[in-house]
């Protein structure tokens, strides 16, 4: 899969491979400590948040409905 | 304002599903989704995960839709929230589109829970909410997005067994990822 940021997806790669090899093994068996991926994570996300600013994705700009708010009208 | 919604049921257990889940895409049945990004990931106090990612998708819209929205841009952004809790065994995910929302808001929700009779089975239950905005012919927009919500409702069942499928197809005697 692709990053939004052509120049980001081999960083996204090799940290998704990270986290599903941690999310799998770890976190869903139960494993309580936190994913050993953050080092990529921070050069993966320094990348995206980059790419976000050029092409101007308003990621920020949107009342976002996370799932413990409740949808007007739901 | 049209409020869709379905349920489907996986003959998979929780774990095989989520684990599907979170690695949904690429999937041969969305190719719509052309990029996926986790814009932020952590654990919380309960000691469950919650990520936002940003979806890129290329819609496919029929020429008459995007003549009357008067727009030829078909890249969309979706925003996505979902929480996986490992212990309650439920993932809820939010998502919604933050670009072309002067024109159509999509509003959607999932949860993937055990069957509460059959912890080898999972259930999805899943809703949408679709707003087509200042435009004359909003509802019947809308009944069009519901039906194409019913349609995209099955490739994301069918991607989710796919993923299940190829992962399972993993060679055990190597540990490459």
């Amino acid at each position: 899969m692709n990053s939004v940021g052509e120049g980001c997806t081999d960083l996204k790669r090799e940290y998704d491979q990270c986290f599903n090899r941690w999310f799998a093994e770890k976190f869903l068996k139960g494993d309580r400590s936190g994913d050993p991926c953050t080092e990529m994570f921070k050069k993966y996300q320094h990348c995206v948040q980059k790419a976000i600013k050029e092409k101007d994705i308003p990621i920020d700009g949107v009342e976002f409905m996370g799932p413990n708010k409740d949808k007007p009208g739901g | 304002m049209k409020i869709w919604s379905t349920e489907h049921v996986f003959s998979y257990p929780w774990d095989t599903v989520i684990k599907a889940a979170m690695r949904k895409y690429p999937n041969p049945m969305n190719p719509n989704v052309v990029g996926v990004d986790v814009l932020d990931r952590g654990l919380d106090r309960e000691g469950r995960l919650h990520s936002h990612r940003l979806l890129s998708t290329e819609w496919g819209l029929p020429g008459i839709v995007r003549a009357i929205m008067g727009t030829s841009h078909t890249r969309t952004y979706v925003k996505e929230h979902s929480i996986v809790d490992p212990e309650e065994k439920t993932m809820e995910l939010c998502s919604t589109n933050i670009t072309l929302t002067n024109l159509v808001s999509v509003d959607e929700r999932l949860i993937y829970r055990p069957h509460p009779d059959n912890p080898n089975v999972t259930v999805l239950t899943q809703e949408a909410i679709i707003t087509v905005k200042g435009v004359s012919l909003s509802s019947y927009l809308e009944g069009m997005m519901a039906l194409r919500m019913s349609a995209n409702a099955r490739k994301g069942w069918d991607a989710i067994e796919w993923i299940i499928q190829n992962s399972e197809r993993d060679n055990p005697l190597c540990d490459l990822y």
